[in-house]
This record gives C-alpha cells, sequence and structure tokens, in this order.
C-alpha cells in the first residue's frame, strides 16, 4: 500500500512539472529534427579530426549528454515536439517509475507476467538518441505489429478463452448476473471520469478518452488494451499500467470492501454443491455466445470470437495440440510482445502528464465501484433467491480471472473455516469476462 | 465544452448496463433451456457416468483434502 503512495505522488509531482515544462516548450522552437538526424547532420560530412575532436563528437552522440543537453524544439519520431523536462528529467523520473515497477513485479508479485515486460519496454523507450520506438525500429514494429491494429490482445483472449472452464458458470447460471452488476465499474467511472474532466480543471478528457479509462473497471487487461488502443492509444500505456496494477492488488482493494457491505451472517452463507455439467453442454456454451454476439452486438465479435475459439477448442477434445498451443506457447509468445508494445508508450512525453494520475485514480475507483456493485447485486439476489447465496461471490463479478473468485474464496473462508466458495465465484468471474467484453462492444458501437 | 460530458456518460452507463444485462439475462435462459435439452436426450451414458462418478467422489476427497491443507497453511503463514 505504502508503495502505491508513493507511485501516486511520485507521478503527482513529476505531473506538475510536467506542466510546467510544457508551458514552457513554445519558447524557442528552433532544430525540428529528431535526435538521430541532428547527430546525423552533425556527421554528414566528415573533416579530419582530433583526438579530443573526437571525444568530443562522441560524447555528442552518448545518452549522457542527449539527457543533459536537451534541444528545444526536437521532434519525436512522429513529429511531435518532445518538450526539454521530457528529453531531460522526464527521461530520469521514467527510469525511477520503471525500477518502481521491476520491484513490484519482481519482490511484490504484481502480475510479473506483464509488468516484467511492459516495464522492460518501457526502459527500452526512454533510452535517448537510439529513439526504439520510432517506427521501423524495434518497439515501433512490435506496436505497428499488434498493438496499433489491436491484434495482441485478441490473441491473448484466445489463449485465455482455451484456459477458461465455463463449468461453474453453467451449473449455476443465474450468478451470471453477478458478472453483469460488476460491470458498473466501467460504466460508473465513465461518468467519474467525465465529471473529474468536467467539474475540474486537472484533466481534459474527451468522451472517447473516457471511455477508454472506464475500460479499467473491467479488470481485464487483454480488453483494456483492445479499447485503448482503438478510442485513446495516447493513453495506452497509462491505462494497461493501471489495469494491471490494479489487477494485481485485488487481494488489497476488494476486501475491505466485501466487509463494509455485508453482515457476519451473509458472510457465513454455505451454498450448496453444484451440479455435474454434462460435457455437451460446455461444448456448445461458446457456440450459443458467439452466436449471441453475431445477432445483438457484432462489435464485440472480435474479442469474444476469438475467446470462443479458444474455449470452443478446448472443449471438443479433439484439437488438443491447437489447445495447448494457445494457452501455453502462443500466449506467452504474444505476452512478450504485447509487453513491449505496450511498453512503449511509457515515453516520457506521453506519460508524464496529469492525465495518467487521473487514469491512475479513475481506475481504483472503477475497480471499487465494480467490486460494490458485485456484493450489493448479490446481496438482492440472495433474498430473492431460492438457494442461499453468499454475497462474497459477488465480488467476483469483476473479470480478472481466477484473482477476485479466489480472493472471494478466502474472505469466506476466513469468516468459516472450510466453506470453500471457489467454485461458486467462478461463475461470476467467468460471466465477467463476458460481462466485461459486452461492455467493451457497447462502447465501441457508440463511437463508430 | 460543447458536449455535457457527464449527460452523455450518463447515457452511456444507462444503454451499457441495460445490455449487458440483457445480454447475460438472454445467456442464463438459454443456458438454462440447454441444460434442459440436454440431459433429457443426451444424458451422459450410464456405463461411463458409472466409473467417473467414483472418481468424482474420489476426487472431491482429493479436492477437500487439498482445500483443508490449503486452509491450515494459510491459518499459520
Amino acid at each position: 500500500m505504502k508503495l502505491k503512495y508513493l507511485l501516486l505522488s511520485l507521478l503527482f509531482v513529476f505531473t506538475l512539472f510536467g506542466n510546467v515544462a510544457v508551458a514552457n516548450e513554445h519558447e524557442g522552437a528552433t532544430a525540428f529534427k529528431t535526435q538521430k538526424e541532428l547527430i546525423a547532420q552533425e556527421k554528414a560530412t566528415y573533416k579530419a579530426k582530433s583526438v579530443t575532436g573526437l571525444i568530443e563528437s562522441f560524447f555528442q552522440t552518448t545518452g549522457l549528454n542527449a539527457i543533459v543537453n536537451p534541444v528545444k524544439g526536437l521532434k519525436n519520431a512522429h513529429g511531435i515536439e518532445i518538450s526539454t523536462f521530457a528529453q531531460s528529467w522526464g527521461r530520469v523520473i521514467m527510469f525511477i517509475i520503471i525500477f518502481i515497477l521491476f520491484y513490484l513485479a519482481i519482490a511484490k508479485g504484481f502480475e510479473p507476467l506483464l509488468l516484467l515486460p511492459i516495464a522492460f519496454g518501457g526502459l527500452l523507450a526512454n533510452i535517448p538518441v537510439a529513439d526504439m520506438a520510432a517506427p521501423g525500429h524495434m518497439l515501433g514494429i512490435i506496436y505497428d505489429m499488434g498493438i496499433r491494429n489491436e491484434f495482441f490482445p485478441l490473441l491473448i483472449f484466445m489463449g485465455v478463452g482455451a484456459m477458461t472452464d465455463f463449468g461453474p458458470l453453467l451449473a449455476n447460471p443465474k450468478t451470471a448476473l453477478l458478472g453483469g452488476a460488476a460491470q458498473f465499474g466501467i460504466f460508473g467511472s465513465l461518468v467519474g471520469a467525465a465529471a473529474l474532466s468536467q467539474y475540474t480543471g486537472i484533466v481534459d478528457f474527451t468522451l472517447k478518452q473516457c471511455s477508454a479509462i472506464s475500460i479499467i473497471g473491467g479488470a481485464d487487461g487483454p480488453t483494456s488494451i483492445f479499447i485503448a488502443s482503438a478510442l485513446a492509444p495516447e493513453m495506452l500505456g497509462a491505462i494497461a499500467v493501471a489495469a494491471y496494477s490494479y489487477m494485481a492488488l485485488v487481494p488489497v482493494i476488494q476486501p475491505p470492501i466485501m466487509r463494509a457491505l455485508t453482515t457476519k451472517q451473509e458472510r457465513q452463507i454455505v451454498m450448496k454443491t453444484s451440479r455435474k455439467v454434462n460435457k455437451i453442454e460446455k461444448l456448445i456454451f461458446p457456440l450459443v455466445v458467439i452466436m449471441m454476439i453475431a445477432l445483438v452486438l457484432p462489435d464485440a465479435a472480435p474479442l469474444m470470437g476469438s475467446f470462443a475459439f479458444g474455449n470452443f477448442a478446448k472443449e471438443s477434445g479433439v484439437v488438443d495440440r491447437l489447445s495447448n498451443e494457445m494457452q501455453n506457447s502462443l500466449i506467452n509468445i504474444v505476452t512478450i510482445f504485447l509487453g513491449f508494445g505496450v511498453g512503449m508508450t511509457l515515453q516520457a512525453d506521453k506519460f508524464l502528464v496529469a492525465e495518467s494520475l487521473g487514469i491512475m485514480i479513475i481506475g481504483l475507483l472503477a475497480f471499487a465501484a465494480g467490486t460494490a456493485a458485485g456484493v450489493l447485486m448479490a446481496k438482492v439476489m440472495n433474498k430473492f433467491s431460492k438457494e442461499p447465496i453468499n454475497p462474497l461471490i459477488g465480488a467476483a463479478g469483476v473479470s480478472a480471472v481466477p484473482m477476485a473468485a479466489r480472493v472471494a474464496s478466502k474472505v469466506g473462508s476466513e469468516e468459516k473455516p472450510g466453506n470453500i466458495l471457489l467454485m461458486h465465484a467462478m461463475g461470476p468471474n467467468v460471466a465477467g469476462v463476458i460481462g466485461s467484453a459486452v461492455a467493451a462492444g457497447v462502447l465501441l458501437s457508440i463511437f463508430k | 465544452m460543447d458536449i455535457d460530458l457527464v449527460g452523455e456518460s450518463l447515457k452511456f452507463m444507462v444503454l451499457g448496463m441495460a445490455i449487458v444485462f440483457a445480454f447475460l439475462f438472454v445467456l442464463v435462459q438459454i443456458v438454462k433451456l440447454q441444460a434442459l435439452i440436454i440431459n433429457k436426450y443426451f444424458p451422459e451414458k450410464a456405463p461411463e457416468a458409472a466409473q467417473p462418478s467414483a472418481d468424482v467422489a474420489q476426487e472431491a476427497h482429493h479436492v477437500a483434502a487439498i482445500v483443508a491443507a490449503i486452509t491450515e497453511f494459510r491459518k499459520q503463514s
């Protein structure tokens, strides 16, 4: 927790500096060139040099020089001016933030599979002179290959589909509604983001940006990246980092909210053992989902299509080779690329802005709202249902598979040892994945 | 600012939550229906079912044992 505050306060302080730097950047715009071109220009005509001259010209090419002597009016690969602050202190701050991310990933176990490649991608993207994020350069290639066109998140979703077991959901279908309620996290924070932007002067989000930020509340990494690159690619880095950090913080964020909204008796409710699910039901389920998407919400078809394919391949039982590939090698390879591509957007000039702070705050709000809505919905369902429903499983409605379900089960067994809610919580949990994909589809359809 | 951001986003919220709930509600109904149909006409074959059920019972024992162990471990740590 302390670390999070540290991270937030760091961000806050430096966003202030960032604004000052932005304010100053218009003073003198002289050289409109990337760092590489600048050096190339100086070296174009080779003249005989003394040893000191050689050393001097070598120093010109070092990153140290680029950081210590920022050039006014320098442009990045996309022709947008980089402030001198982003060139010098900005990079230093980004290196510090990235080292904090490394620490969180390695020492604290915060979603290391994604935070580690993302942070390393960010480290590479902030190296001066090398311009690794420029189109045609390493990170740029990865970004153009699968992030700009929203391709990598879909491949990840395929693997997630192949890993998901819909058995618990099919055994107790009505718990799917909990996965719907938790999507209030998305839409509630959409209103929150809009209000923050309209009533305070701190940030100025457009509706598209608000929507892209609010999808963090879906607690689903690939969906967040998919929507962010479609609606607000300039905020991709901050949104992805917020989504994955908060997903890692689910065990910290959720339990207090769950306890605050339920009574001790409610938390001790024991749920009936679910029935055994027929294999054919599991096989048909992904087809039902994709047909519904086809009829109602084609905008969610890329996400749900790859998800349903992964699941169908797994449940069919005849293409284990493909299903294993999706669950292991494919998802691992894509994770590396996805991490680097997202990390690329952690460049000082893009990340160190007040908006990033807003995204962090709204993301946290979104997670809390989703959890609360899920728990409240479960309380209501418990009142009207014949079979008892433990309200704790409502919190698992935020996707974050399987972390949220585990948290629900853990809080439940703390209240009443031996009360295992895990399988019951998996129902709303996987429904949450469908719910957030549907919500994503709705947001995409609005902006078409 | 030309558009009322909050007003627009409230409308999005109504639309979004309505569609998410409607979608999942219909999905639940279809799943219930399909469970009825499938279990009536394609029940898992009896001889096959007998064999796995023993496995399942045993598995349940294993799961219970594992779960108990985990709870114990969590208590300690």
